[in-house]
């Protein structure tokens, strides 16, 4: 199994308050970046580098990073800067990046050069995963959301052609268009980095992810509504002739560890402003997912997917301390003590049978010096128990065996 | 209500619906953003002397869109096709925001083609001093809130905004507004040659009508379409706001008579 550590890093020195003051009440796209102090970024960008680096420290075999726009969720807008300075400071991890959205970028090649870069950077340690991004990223890069996917899709080719087909050569598709096709700097990894997809399970990425045999990183999905959607991952690959295994397979989870089951409950309680905000103002649906950002086929077959799903509140907004119960008791959240988390893990694992564990040991207003503490502990008895559960229910990462 | 008919005519292998009602030389009536709002009053009035043509736009609830088209200017041209088709060799256009766009854009490809020019809160021109609404980023709910100079006046506004919507009616909004963000995303609502083209219409009668307090399309749009289409007259509409037709349908009806008797 391979085991990577995520957070968004996040900026919450701001209020519920303010955040009602914004455009439609929205903690994303609209609210005002005066209330964004740098004095504080500058803190913060140095602090979650730390902590990456306190990852791999403790054995992660992966350090996750995301991209978001105009929100304070998460500082990494430029995410591939992150990349480029942790495949300098590090050693061994993978650089795993889910993902670049590729729609929103008006010159995909520079995309590959930029990619191209932190690969060689690292000597081959890059996991170049591509999203849609969410309807935000549209928003504030002023992106036709009705084109979202076909700008995806053909990005990709585009890219993955510029890595693999020697330039100089010409593309006219619908979205791009480019006279000289030749970057010169080429990653290291051949024939080009892994690409894995992470998402909360649109159909269509689903199987265009298995058609590509590119691993699928479920983004905390609801686990009953994971495992049908792995099947039909699975009807796609069967289409191109193969089987699928668990190294087709990532699952993204917010785990935090404590010395004690009562400090890790307390502590926990921050990541419920982590990607919600603080206040957890319900945000506009439509700068989410924004008319012609999903197509109506795919939205009708999300919402068939997850028409028996729970629908946690606190992953969504509007939460208070009872929900807070809600959450831990239904393991969507998993926080406690080193030998709780493990054993609540293994549960996840034995239904959801991921090769790819990522680990979202902090968000929100969770303090830096906690989560110090719940690396060590992680390094020191978590990681060591998932390694042997891994192999006990035999879970092959996608570099144990090719997806 | 005058009688009119729903037809369809294929055009390049779109299905494009359209509602036919009135008689006399054809008028070209082109809906906004929101789609279709059926057969209005207004058309009732200008069916007395016109034969109304009311179509669906391609890639709206009800037409097809064949899957080049993509831009508003790509729109007007498959008009030009359309109208063709339906065996229109000379036509009044009159358009309500984006369909006044599109009217404009038509005007200037094929000035020949275009008896009259009726622009209604048109979009097509960026304001220079103000800005158009954004109306995507307000969302539907928020539309609504500006369009409006006060909206009891609005004799149909039950009917054609405040009813909950069936299930049918909820597909067809977010049709119509995939469609509308698919056509003027960006540039947002305006062609930025279109002011320099205009002028080409010195020998096409047209009317500009505005609602004084549209919030949407700010009035000095009204201003710039005045000052660059040769002789255009423009018509103010107290106490209205982006939808002078449905606030203050006397007014307009008698702007749209007096210009049509070429008073």
């Amino acid at each position: 199994m391979f085991i990577m550590r995520f957070t968004e890093r996040p900026y919450v020195a701001y209020t519920e308050e303010d955040v009602r003051g914004s455009f439609r009440s929205s903690v994303r796209l609209t609210f005002s970046n005066k209330y964004f102090d740098p004095a504080i970024g500058a803190d913060l960008y140095n602090e979650y580098l730390d902590e990456y680096e306190a990852a791999e420290d403790a054995g992660f075999d992966g350090l996750m990073l995301n991209e978001h726009h105009n929100t304070p969720t998460c500082l990494g807008a430029a995410m591939n800067l992150e990349a480029a300075i942790l495949a300098r400071i590090t050693k061994k991890p993978k650089i795993v990046l889910l993902g670049n959205p590729l729609p929103i970028f008006d010159n995909p090649l520079r995309l590959a050069e930029e990619l191209a870069e932190i690969d060689m950077i690292s000597r081959g340690r890059l996991v170049s995963g591509f999203v849609r991004g969410t309807g935000v990223e549209s928003w504030a890069t002023n992106t036709n959301p009705v084109h979202n996917r076909e700008r995806f899709e053909e990005a990709h080719d585009l890219i993955i052609k510029t890595w693999t087909t020697p330039g100089p050569f010409r593309w006219e598709g619908k979205h791009y268009h480019f006279r000289v096709v030749n970057p010169f700097e080429r990653p290291l990894q051949q024939p080009h980095p892994p690409i894995w997809i992470p998402g909360v399970g649109s159909p269509e990425t689903l199987e265009w992810s298995a058609r590509h045999h590119y691993p699928y990183i479920y983004l905390e999905t609801d686990p009953q509504v994971t495992v049908q959607m792995t099947e039909l991952y699975g009807k796609a690959a069967a289409e191109v002739g193969y089987r699928p295994g668990p190294q087709n397979f990532g699952y993204l989870w917010r785990i935090h560890v404590q010395d004690t089951d009562e400090k890790a409950y307390e502590v926990g309680k921050g990541f419920l402003v982590g990607n919600a905000g603080v206040g957890r103002v319900p945000m506009p649906g439509d700068f989410m997912a924004p008319p012609g950002y999903n197509s109506r086929e795919g939205s009708k077959r999300i919402l068939e997917q997850y028409k028996h799903a729970l629908k946690p509140d606190a992953l969504y907004g509007g939460v208070d301390a009872a929900g807070w119960d809600a959450v831990v008791e239904s393991n969507r959240v998993v926080v406690g003590s080193p030998r709780t988390v493990i054993r609540k893990i293994r549960e996840g694992l034995e239904i959801l049978r991921p090769g790819i564990l990522g680990i979202w040991t902090n968000d929100g207003t969770i303090a830096h010096k906690d989560t110090m503490r719940c690396l060590e502990l992680m390094k020191q008895e978590v990681l060591p128990a998932l390694r042997e559960i891994g192999d006990e229910l035999e879970l092959p990462g996608p570099f144990e065996v090719a997806p | 209500m005058v009688a009119h008919e729903d037809r369809t005519i294929t055009v390049a292998g779109a299905r494009i619906r359209y509602l036919v009602g009135g008689s006399g030389p054809p008028l070209l009536a082109l809906h906004s953003v929101e789609g279709s709002l059926g057969w209005l009053r207004l058309y009732d009035e200008l069916a007395r002397d016109f034969t109304v043509f009311a179509p669906i736009h391609p890639g709206f609830a009800g037409s097809d869109r064949p899957e080049w088209l993509e831009s508003a200017l790509d729109l007007a041209r498959f008009y030009l096709w359309i109208v063709q088709e339906l065996g229109l060799d000379r036509a009044t256009l009159l358009g309500y925001f984006f369909g006044g766009w599109l009217a404009a854009e038509m005007a200037v490809m094929a000035p020949p083609l275009v008896d009259r020019l009726i622009l209604i809160d048109s979009a097509g021109i960026k304001p220079g001093a103000g800005a158009i609404a954004d109306i995507f980023l307000h969302g539907s709910e928020g539309v609504r809130d500006l369009a409006f100079c006060d909206r009891k006046q609005v004799a149909d506004y039950d009917l054609l905004f405040g009813r909950k919507p069936s299930a049918e009616e909820r597909e067809a909004l977010q049709i119509n507004r995939e469609a509308a963000i698919r056509y003027c995303w960006k540039p947002y609502m305006h062609d930025p040659a279109l002011p320099h083209l205009l002028p080409r219409l010195r020998a096409t009668p047209t009317l500009i009508v505005w609602g004084r307090e549209d919030r949407i399309a700010p009035l000095e749009c009204a201003e710039m379409f005045r000052q660059v289409i040769p002789g255009a007259q423009l018509s103010v509409i107290e106490r209205a706001g982006h939808y002078p037709f449905l606030e203050q349908p006397a007014a307009v009806s008698a702007a749209l008579q007096a210009f049509l008797e070429g008073r």
